[in-house]
């Protein structure tokens, strides 16, 4: 009896955590339960991309993120799906003529000269910016370090770049942006680096060379040191223009800006040794001691650039959270009952382990959430019928271990036997039902869309929970109610004119 | 009431069948196959007569999530009763609205677009031809004037492109098709393939039936399938083939110890000793929906109508169809040991 004690005690301890997670990791619900919109995008070819592809998707995402971040929805997602599509989720957002907006041009990438007599104001402007941005990265950084506390412990921290307050406000007020009271540092940071690129944009002139004239963005490492460079690579009219644009700042302190939407992702001197003819052959590279990481973004959103591929929205589905409320509490409610009745059905009919299955599944229903909540799964409305159908799978395996008892008892077993002899007998067809099921989710999962995804989640889940409770949870406690002489009695298991003979 | 067995002494040397406890399901095979054929023409029926109606011309009434299009659902903001309101009082309503342009695209006509007013008039759903972002909120504000106020949180807009319906059907068709066959090998490995390809047939039945169902409740209230229905089409597959595979797998246990009875002897005892299960398991799984039947909100109505439903089919079929099947398709054919009328059988030595 020890070992059924020491496993009802870790049951105990995994329903206490389980319970402590729920508690700490709300659940997430999707956008049909709490109310918002979702748009999905299709991401059109165009020119000479005949399909699209991952890579080409990857970019569009780059540059849509951006404005969809200018947005200020807080918690949007935008998702990739398949090969070319987008999911933009806007939690909360009720209209989303707006967020439709941001999708309508498509990604403008411009290479510009900076204009002749702004080097002073430009250098101002650059450092601020570069302040700002490391500030930014590194509690950027923090905030995920401490999430995964994975900090490499006794290594001295290296000087942090810091924004002294009052050097903020100053940079700030004499760029004349005024931050709504109570702004935190971060957005205030963020504000002075919205400013400072306005006015980085303003200082450059007009364009003469665009993205469309620039075939390729690439990375790689430098061949002394350890940094990485990005590579260009125009074609022919693309390659003449960056010549003369090139040749007209070289050697002069005029950087040359690249601008994404409005945006300068990137600013480089041209050297002397250009001064003749500029940079010719159409290749080039961006020497600026990148990190890979550094590379890479710049690399991507010059691709993003590079490829204005329209995008089409084909779906916009949007719930208020009126409705999304009343979606869930009604369901919420009306399952709950239903439990409920499933409860008293399984004490009338079974007795003792009815009521001991009534735990053990209300365990089950626990351990199901905490593990959508630590996932963490969203749940959906066909997420929730999932969980529905496999509370139904798990009683069915409590039904199908009960009635074996039942037919243990009904010829004549002794009580331990019969109960030993219906977990034994019952747990073919649990296996093979669970394992059916668990393939169809797994189908449903690797091939279905969002929907049906949500479904098979959930399902699954259940599936491989119900398992370990009617196997182990139902049997434990079970075992641990028969240690105590006065609660065996098999006329707590059945009627006893079944009984085959006066028990005991 | 229930005849007690022999004291369970298993050293007897002549095997005993046990008592039957409720009836013997492959005396009743004809009436069980008779049944399921007829329910599965009917259903069959009921397709042809959905496709062959020019106003829906497919097996199914397609809802919005396949065909794409707008829907716009609306609470009115009442205190405490709406004024009452009129189908036709909407649809002259929807006629007189100016839409913004979108670019490089004509401006959707709303006139004759079915609308529909719940809930004694506290809610409003317009179905309209696909209709931008813009446009749709645009529907909403004018129709505000006249009709509202509106629930600030109460509207829900669904806009859907028919490229994305398309996809969908032909995402869950190719999922649905593949775990078909995924189980079919599961359950040849586990068993044989005679018990997997009548799990499949029974699955093929139930899956049929409702959507029969459904195709008459299009053609007769106009009910219409959305992406849910194709969720609970997979539940009651998944439910379908876990309901065969307990008959199955208690076949398979008293293998050995009814080796001396005909096939169908051994048929009938599984089906009775897995009867009670059948029934308290579908009882238990159709308590909740029920409830939510009755209780849920309208958007899982259906949802719920199409579940309760094939799990009742699933039942069924996991009695009546795939087990009376066995002995035909496993060439056992249906001897019985025991005479026809029926008089208790004991024992065959």
């Amino acid at each position: 009896m020890a070992r059924q004690q020491g496993l009802f005690a870790l049951i105990l301890a995994l329903a206490i955590a389980a319970g402590a997670v729920l508690f700490s990791f709300p659940l997430q619900l999707g956008l049909d339960l709490r109310g918002g919109s979702q748009l999905t995008l299709q991401v059109l070819p165009a020119g000479a991309i005949k399909t699209v592809k991952r890579e080409q998707l990857e970019a569009v995402k780059e540059v849509l993120d951006r404005r969809v971040n200018g947005l200020g929805v807080a918690e949007s997602t935008l998702q990739t799906i398949g090969d070319d599509q987008l999911v933009l989720q806007l939690p909360g957002e009720q209209d989303p003529s707006r967020a439709a907006k941001v999708f309508g041009t498509t990604a403008l990438l411009e290479f510009r000269a900076q204009k002749p007599g702004t080097e002073g104001e430009m250098q101002g402007l650059l450092r601020l910016k570069r302040q700002a941005q490391s500030v930014l990265e590194l509690s950027r950084r923090r905030a995920s370090a401490d999430a995964n506390q994975s900090a490499a412990p006794g290594q001295p921290p290296a000087p942090a770049p810091s924004f002294p307050a009052e050097d903020l406000a100053k940079a700030l007020g004499d760029l004349g942006v005024t931050v709504p009271a109570g702004a935190g540092e971060t957005e205030q940071i963020e504000a002075l680096l919205d400013e400072v690129n306005k006015r980085v944009v303003a200082l450059y002139e007009p364009a003469t060379l665009t993205g469309k004239d620039l075939v390729t963005a690439g990375r790689q490492q430098q061949q002394t040191g350890s940094g990485w460079d990005v590579t260009l690579n125009f074609n022919r009219q693309g390659g003449e223009g960056f010549a003369r644009l090139t040749q007209s700042i070289a050697g002069s302190n005029r950087l040359l800006g690249i601008v994404l939407d409005g945006r300068s992702i990137s600013e480089a001197s041209v050297s002397q040794e250009f001064a003749a003819a500029g940079i010719t052959g159409g290749a080039a590279s961006i020497t600026g001691n990148f990190s890979a990481e550094e590379a890479r973004d710049l690399e991507v959103q010059l691709r993003g650039g590079s490829l204005p591929l329209p995008v089409k929205i084909i779906e916009v589905r949007t719930v208020g959270p009126l409705l999304g409320a009343e979606n869930i509490r009604t369901s919420l409610v009306a399952a709950l009952a239903g439990l409920a009745l499933v409860a008293v059905f399984m004490v009338v009919v079974y007795r003792l382990p009815g009521a001991v299955a009534v735990v053990a599944l209300s365990l089950y229903a626990l351990f199901n959430l905490a593990t959508y909540a630590l996932i963490p799964v969203t749940l959906t409305l066909p997420g929730i019928a999932g969980f529905i159908l496999s509370i139904g799978m798990a009683v069915d395996a409590n039904v199908l271990i009960f009635e074996r008892v039942k037919e243990e008892l009904r010829s004549g077993n002794t009580l331990i036997r019969s109960i030993d002899g219906g977990f034994s007998l019952a747990f073919t067809s649990i296996l093979d039902g669970h394992v059916t099921g668990l393939i169809s989710c797994i189908a449903l999962f690797a091939l279905g869309t969002g929907l049906v995804k949500g479904f098979a989640v959930t399902l699954g889940i259940g599936l491989l929970l119900s398992l370990f409770t009617a196997l182990s949870c139902t049997r434990v406690l079970l075992r641990l109610m028969m240690s105590y002489p006065n609660l065996r009695r098999p006329t707590y298991f059945l009627p006893s004119r079944q009984l085959p003979s006066p028990a005991a | 009431m229930t005849p007690s067995p022999a004291p369970a002494s298993s050293a007897t040397p002549s095997p005993v069948l046990p008592p039957i406890q409720y009836f013997r399901i492959t005396r009743h095979r004809r009436i069980a196959w008779w049944g399921s054929a007829v329910a599965c023409l009917i259903s069959l029926i009921g397709m042809a007569l959905c496709w062959l109606n020019p106003a829906i011309g497919a097996p199914l009434k397609p809802g919005l999530d396949f065909t794409g299009g707008t829907r716009i659902q609306l609470e009115r903001a009442c205190d405490p009763n709406c004024p009452a309101i009129t189908v036709s009082q909407v649809a002259e309503q929807l006629e007189d609205l100016q839409l913004p342009e979108d670019a490089g695209a004509s401006v959707p006509d709303l006139r004759g677009s079915p609308v529909q007013v719940l809930d004694q008039g506290s809610s409003i759903e317009l179905r309209l031809p696909s209709l931008s972002a813009e446009q749709g909120t645009a529907v909403i504000e004018q129709l505000a004037g006249s009709l509202g106020p509106f629930k600030p949180g109460g509207t829900s807009v669904d806009t859907i492109g028919p490229t994305l319906g398309a996809q969908l059907l032909r995402s869950s068709l190719i999922s649905l098709l593949v775990s078909f066959a995924a189980i079919a090998l599961y359950i040849t490995l586990r068993y044989d393939r005679v018990f997997a390809f009548l799990a499949i047939l029974a699955l093929a039945h139930d899956v049929l039936i409702t959507t029969g169902l459904f195709a008459w409740l299009g053609l007769l209230l106009g009910v219409e399938v959305d992406s849910l229905f194709a969720v609970a089409l997979i539940t009651v597959a998944g439910y379908s083939v876990n309901d065969t595979v307990v008959v199955f797998d208690r076949i398979r246990e008293q293998k050995t110890s009814l080796e001396a009875f005909p096939f169908s002897d051994q048929v009938d005892v599984a089906v009775d000793a897995t009867l009670t299960r059948s029934i308290y398991t579908s009882l238990t799984t159709l308590l909740p929906l029920l409830g939510i039947l009755f209780f849920g909100g309208s958007s899982l109505f259906w949802f719920s109508v199409a579940l309760t439903a094939g799990i009742g089919f699933g039942s069924w079929s996991s009695i009546g169809v795939a087990p009376t099947l066995l002995p035909l398709f496993s060439g056992k054919g249906f001897v019985s040991s025991a005479p026809e009328d029926g008089a208790s059988p004991t024992g065959a030595a």
